[in-house]
């Protein structure tokens, strides 16, 4: 402990050392355990002329007295009685008591003083720590800080916070130049002037904040003032009628008032309207005869119009504004002053040379002008100072005067400015109730805001609850309360007296910062240091008004009952005395409340506690906004029907209505929609039908309400074999519907190559997600559904319940408006069994379309020549086979299932030339197709509709086909010859046709007759050969990769003669 | 209650002591105090909620919209600071979103007393790009906004809502926002997208001494993730960031089982020293 306090005393000043040595012995003579702030507090009291006593004076309202200095020593030395002794040593030696240790509050206080004293003195800053040694003044400052001194002061009606301002406030003035340092030795005569003023001048000090205090609200939108005052059946007439004669004669009054006081005299009307007119009224009383001394023979310069012709350049501002205060100065000459009439001070914080008109409007961008024009006027105030012969008046909105004091801090000072609240002449309220006590000056200005209140219903029971600080003051005590307040203020007057000086040489470290800022960027403390005080200034307020307070029901305990008692519904007239800094939630610990009170458990100190909401409480409404905001004109459906592509919600709102209008535009849409459909997949005129019509149910809102969230979706489930027609009447749904192809999801075998696995990391529901996410106007096809599995198909299952999708991340999607087409190849077991023949056919002919095939002539007497062709033909009763067994319900496990599928997947065999491992890949599919063939039985119950597509016959087409050939055949190579095609050739150029959906004709004159024309040719010398075979080639060539999308034909065929085989393709 | 409680639909719900505190909940621009349904249920046990609507919202009351005063958005933390003056519930816990965190901020300049922290969800101190800075838009994008607000203010809304909420056109939450973004009425509308769209807080958040908490969506058509980067290294106050792996500018209507555990979170716990 010695050693540290070794320590401790190097950081001190001689002065403060010593201070701390006595304080200690103090302890130590007291035989306290430790030495705390109070022991330095109660050693730097009894110190006669110490900072501490003085500083105490001055803040006390009633200095004169010193017994009240004696009354604070007393508490202090109460307070040191109070602290428990050490267990008093034993050992019989007095003369070397041990010296009791620094308490950490103490300790406390020190490191405070010396981060203070670092802050306060640049120049150190670098140095060492040890170099910093603490002054008395920063001691002092940091020991009232402390919360149990400052206990004990207020114990003895000192406010340790207002003694503290003032410390501060010698210290500032101590460190800033003489002349401040003279105004601060002047302060009894400024502080006696200035108690001569109006307490509620003090609110004015702080300006537009302060006033929001317990009066009247000054932030209020003046619009809702102003229906509160239309509304106001609530008061009374007479009052209304005396507010309406009345002129605004209160705020002229106010205004010179404020005008004639030593400081703070440059009033800025801040309201929202009728501000010009009392300026006006301001300025015809100055001028005319019966102004009062000072303000007689002042002339006024309209400076605002001055600025206004000068460029918005600020060079410009700053050399009009130096024109201008030479003028100023030959004006002033003899007993004449000058008003500058600043006019709205809104061209300080806005940028006049932006607003370019019709444009929009400007942000609100401080200009450099702005600024330079507050640092000049400041100058030129300063520079006339003296003369008190230089006033502004200026207005503001509220709105402008709170981004002055944002955005140019000092100017409230370095203007020395006076807000004034205009309250709104319509609200006629504030003027209603005789003034009681109105001492002539600016008291009147803020209005008596509790009968205001209350008569306009504002909440009755804030009532009693804001105003019962003030209102709990007797006539005697409001009277103390008002004189302690008047000295504050003066003490406040005081401090911000040395600031136009003080705000180049008080902070000198922040002046360093601005330069180092470039000047531009405004440096964030120095605004702070202001909040700090007008923090400050407002605590100590309260608590003044607190002490009285308690004061108050203490000596008179009788009036305070009765003001209780009267308070409802008369206003005795010390209530209404105004005193408007009065902030009366009682806050009588500041500091602590801020420092301790408030602060929740940090956010690290317990993660766990931080339990995310099991589920969030979900309040999903349903929303008919589109249905019920759609005000959209009759358009004829069909117009709305082909605006249909995408996003266009009018659109689709359009097609709800359709549900109030069903009528005959609902056919025509029909109508549309079923031929659209009917024409692509014209084979399937029953199934085209049945989906036209759900559609159309869905979307006029008729479909299976299944959920409550959503309105525009549709589920269909397309049942049946036929995969192509299927697949195209999900296509030209799409496209009828909403003019876009439609996103298709595969589960099964698909031709696509998707397969059930996730996909690049995505499963097939992240797809189906992002589909509806990327476009909620779309059909997204879920092909084969039925071979999903199970977890898929209950999520859809699920989707269609609640109306929305959940990805693999939860991630919730609305299912909007898309129209989900599902499609199984289940099929009625009476259907299959009398189509199964067409069926294999089917199965057969969509296997040989997808496979990479291509078509060559050759003559038919060179017969197996391609081999892999037949071998093709030959494997087929085997795939019939399987195919034939699948009717009887095989089942396997669905896990294996697909596993292999994936492993088949895997190897890419679709295309590949090894037939084995082709046949492998249908026995795997076929497998799964058996076992996942199960549809989740409610899934057929939930959509919407299912739709079963009949088996298609492909035999009329397969007809039409060796027709057409033939036709061809003999219209190129004449009659004698025969072409003979085979029926794998066949299948396939069938299969490629219904897939692809060209007519046999196009591809034939495309893709045949070339080669048979060049057959032609090359054949002319050959007689012999008299029938030519059309035949599939598969696997060696390079053309086994699949054709571009939507060409299952080959592009040519290749010619296999003798001698032009390598010739190969057109 | 008073009128200026009345006209800004001023709720005070929870516990009536406010044991925990006071929380002040202001919507951004094209909501209500409807966007905090998901979040109000989690805090009225422990702390007295203030909810209220900014004027000019939907709700509010198109006669009390002075078209001068919110020019700006003083006019707006004006408006909250009437508020608070008039609740006197003391310090508050400000959670804003959108603009009102931008309001909070400038009210909280003013005022600091009166605010213990503000949660910022999705500020910007300036939405237009600068030399030095990106908030996400160009000038041009700015007017052909206004051009399409002012020509045709439904059109706009139904395809302003989706891409605010992001994404995701017909979700609850895109409906929940179209709908309180069409009860605007449209010029009043257009008045308070060209405040907030023109707003430029840069210079001011030095003074900012209160903590603010900033939590952000990591994708967000208004705000870019950067923007809160340089709220925390601008504010003159402590900040802490926090991007929430939620979507657009509404996160707390469009993924409120993210946003909301966070806003928790950072309600509860002050930050660190």
């Amino acid at each position: 402990m010695r050693a540290e306090l070794s320590t401790i005393q190097q950081t001190l000043t001689p002065e403060a050392a010593s201070v701390l040595t006595r304080s200690i012995a103090e302890a130590a003579r007291r035989s306290h355990g430790q030495t705390t702030p109070l022991h330095v507090a109660a050693t730097l009291l009894a110190t006669p002329s110490g900072l501490l006593r003085q500083a105490c004076i001055r803040s006390h309202p009633q200095s004169s007295h010193p017994l009240q200095c004696r009354a604070l020593e007393l508490c202090f030395s109460v307070a040191l009685d109070r602290i428990p002794g050490s267990n008093p040593s034993p050992s019989g030696e007095s003369g070397a008591l041990p010296e009791p240790p620094i308490s950490n509050a103490l300790m406390a206080a020190l490191k405070r003083a010396q981060a203070n004293q670092r802050r306060g003195c640049p120049e150190l800053q670098q140095q060492p720590l040890l170099a910093v040694k603490v002054e008395l003044e920063q001691l002092l400052v940091s020991i009232l800080d402390d919360p149990s001194v400052s206990r004990v002061m207020r114990e003895a009606s000192f406010s340790s916070i207002a003694v503290k301002a003032a410390v501060e406030q010698s210290i500032s003035s101590s460190i800033s130049t003489p002349a401040a340092a003279a105004a601060a030795v002047n302060t009894p005569s400024i502080a006696s002037f200035v108690t001569a003023a109006p307490p509620s001048a003090a609110s004015r000090f702080l300006g537009l904040t302060n006033h929001a205090g317990p009066r009247h609200n000054l932030y209020i939108n003046p619009r809702i003032q102003q229906h509160q005052a239309n509304d106001g059946s609530c008061i009374p007439a007479a009052a209304a009628g005396t507010a309406g004669d009345q002129p605004r004669t209160e705020e002229v009054k106010r205004v010179l008032d404020i005008l004639l006081r030593p400081k703070k005299r440059n009033p800025i009307l801040v309201g929202d309207c009728n501000l010009d007119a009392v300026i006006k009224e301001v300025l015809q009383r100055i001028q005319s005869s019966d102004a009062q001394p000072p303000l007689r023979n002042t002339q006024v310069l309209p400076f605002a119009k001055e600025i206004a012709t000068a460029a918005p350049d600020h060079s410009q501002i700053t050399i009009k504004i130096r024109e201008l205060s030479s003028s100023i100065e030959f004006m002033i000459g003899g007993e004449s002053g000058v008003i500058l009439d600043l006019g709205d001070l809104k061209w300080l914080v806005e940028s006049p040379s932006v607003s370019t008109g019709s444009g929009p409007i400007q942000p609100p961008v401080v200009s450099e002008a702005g600024r330079a024009a507050v640092q000049e006027v400041g100058r030129l105030l300063r520079r006339f100072e003296e003369g008190c012969r230089v006033w502004l008046v200026g207005t503001a909105t509220c709105a402008t005067y709170l981004r002055c004091q944002v955005y140019h801090p000092t100017m409230e000072n370095d203007w020395d400015l006076q807000a004034v609240p205009i309250a709104q002449r319509s609200s006629s309220l504030f003027h209603m109730f005789p003034r009681v006590g109105s001492n002539g000056v600016v008291t009147s200005s803020v209005d008596n805001p509790a009968p205001v209140k209350g008569l306009t219903g504002m909440g009755a029971t804030a009532l009693p609850l804001r105003h019962q600080p003030r209102t709990n003051l007797c006539a005697v005590c409001m009277e103390n309360y008002e004189r302690e307040l008047s000295r504050l203020v003066a003490d406040e007057f005081l401090k911000h007296s040395t600031k136009p000086e003080a705000s180049q040489a008080l902070p000198q470290w922040l002046q360093l910062a601005k330069l180092g800022s470039g000047g531009g960027a405004k440096s964030p403390s120095s605004p702070l240091q202001s909040k700090e005080e007008e923090l400050l200034w407002k605590q100590s307020t309260e608590e003044l008004l607190k002490k009285w307070c308690e004061t108050c029901s203490r000596l008179h305990p009788r009036f305070h009952h009765q003001s209780h008692v009267g308070f409802g519904s008369s206003l005795s007239p010390p209530a209404s005395k105004p005193s408007s800094v009065v902030r009366p939630h009682p806050r009588c610990e500041p500091k602590l409340t801020l420092s301790r009170g408030l602060s929740p458990p940090r956010l690290e100190s317990s993660q766990d506690a931080v339990a995310p909401p099991g589920s969030p409480v979900r309040t999903d409404l349903v929303l008919g906004s589109s249905k019920a905001s759609d005000s959209s004109s009759d358009s004829s459906h069909k117009d709305r029907l082909k605006d249909f592509t995408g996003c266009t919600p009018d659109a689709f709102s359009g097609q709800q209505q359709r549900a109030k209008i069903a009528g005959i535009s609902d056919i025509d849409t029909f109508k549309r929609l079923f031929q659209g459909l009917a024409e692509k997949v014209s084979w399937q005129q029953e199934a085209a039908s049945a989906v036209a019509t759900v559609v159309m149910r869905c979307k006029s809102g008729n479909g299976k309400r299944r959920n409550v969230g959503s309105k525009g979706d549709a589920w269909l489930l397309l049942l049946g074999p036929d995969r192509v027609g299927k697949r195209k009447m999900a296509n030209a749904l799409s496209e009828l519907v909403f003019g876009t192809g439609p996103t298709t999801v595969s589960f099964g075998r698909g031709s696509d190559g998707e397969s059930n696995v996730s996909c690049r990391g995505r499963t097939s529901m992240d797809r189906i997600v992002e589909a509806v996410q990327r476009n909620p106007f779309s059909v997204v096809v879920l092909e084969d559904i039925d071979q999903a599995d199970m977890l898929l198909q209950g999520k859809v299952k699920q989707a269609m319940e609640r109306g929305r999708l959940s990805d693999s991340y939860g991630r919730e999607v609305n299912v909007g408006s898309v129209i989900f087409v599902l499609t199984a190849d289940w099929l009625p077991e009476e259907l299959k069994s009398s189509h199964s023949s067409l069926l294999r056919y089917e199965e057969k002919i969509l296997d040989s379309a997808c496979c990479g095939w291509e078509l060559e002539l050759s003559t038919a007497d060179m017969p197996g020549k391609r081999r892999p062709s037949r071998a093709c033909d030959d494997d087929r009763p085997t795939k019939l086979r399987k195919d034939s067994s699948t009717g009887t319900g095989l089942s396997l496990d669905l896990n294996l299932a697909v596993g292999t599928d994936a492993a088949e997947a895997a190897e890419g065999s679709r295309n590949s030339s090894d037939l084995t491992t082709e046949h492998e890949y249908d026995k795997g599919r076929l497998s799964i197709n058996c076992s996942t063939f199960s549809l989740a039985p409610d899934l057929a119950e939930l959509v919407d509709e299912a739709v079963t597509f009949k088996p298609v016959d492909l035999g009329p087409l397969r007809r039409s086909i060796l027709e057409s050939a033939s036709v061809k055949f003999a219209a190129v190579m004449g009659k004698g010859r025969a072409i003979r095609i085979d029926d794998d050739a066949l299948d396939r150029i069938v299969g490629g046709l219904w897939l692809g959906g060209a007519s046999i004709d196009d591809w034939a004159e495309r893709a045949l007759v070339p080669s048979l024309k060049q057959l032609r040719d090359n054949l002319r010398a050959d007689r012999g050969v008299v029938v030519l075979r059309l035949s599939t080639i598969k696997g060696n060539r390079a053309q086994q990769q699949r054709r571009s999308d939507g060409d299952w034909l080959p592009a040519a065929v290749a010619i296999a003669i003798d001698g032009s085989h390598d010739k190969g393709f057109l | 209650m008073g009128i200026v409680e009345e006209a800004h639909n001023l709720r005070v719900i929870g516990r009536a002591d406010g044991e925990r505190g006071t929380i002040v909940l202001a919507h951004g621009f094209g909501t209500d105090q409807s966007v905090w349904k998901h979040l109000v249920p989690h805090l009225v046990e422990d702390y007295r909620v203030v909810l209220f609507d900014n004027m000019g919202a939907g709700t509010t009351n198109p006669d009390y919209f002075d078209f001068d005063r919110y020019t700006t958005l003083e006019g707006y933390a004006l408006d909250l600071l009437a508020i608070l003056e008039e609740l006197r519930l003391g310090p508050c816990i400000f959670v804003g979103h959108s603009v009102s965190a931008a309001i909070g901020a400038i009210a909280s300049i003013s005022r600091p007393d009166l605010f213990s922290k503000l949660v910022m969800l999705s500020a910007s101190p300036r939405y237009l790009n600068d030399v030095d800075y990106f908030g996400g838009f160009e000038q041009e994008e700015l007017d052909q906004l206004f051009d399409a607000m002012r020509s045709n203010y439904k059109a706009w809304v139904s395809g302003f809502a989706p891409l605010a909420v992001g994404g995701d056109l017909d979700s609850v939450a895109v409906q929940e926002f179209s709908r309180t973004l069409f009860n605007i009425r449209p010029d009043i509308a257009l008045c308070v997208a060209q405040t907030i769209f023109q707003s430029d807080l840069r210079e001011i958040l030095g003074l900012v001494m209160v903590p603010c908490h900033i939590l952000q969506s990591s994708k967000d058509l208004a705000v870019p993730v950067v923007v809160s980067e340089y709220l925390h290294r601008n504010l003159g106050g402590k900040s802490i960031v926090e991007v929430m792996p939620s979507e657009g500018h509404l996160p707390q209507l469009s993924s409120p089982d993210i946003v909301i555990p966070v806003l928790l979170r950072h309600i509860r716990y002050d930050i660190a020293v």
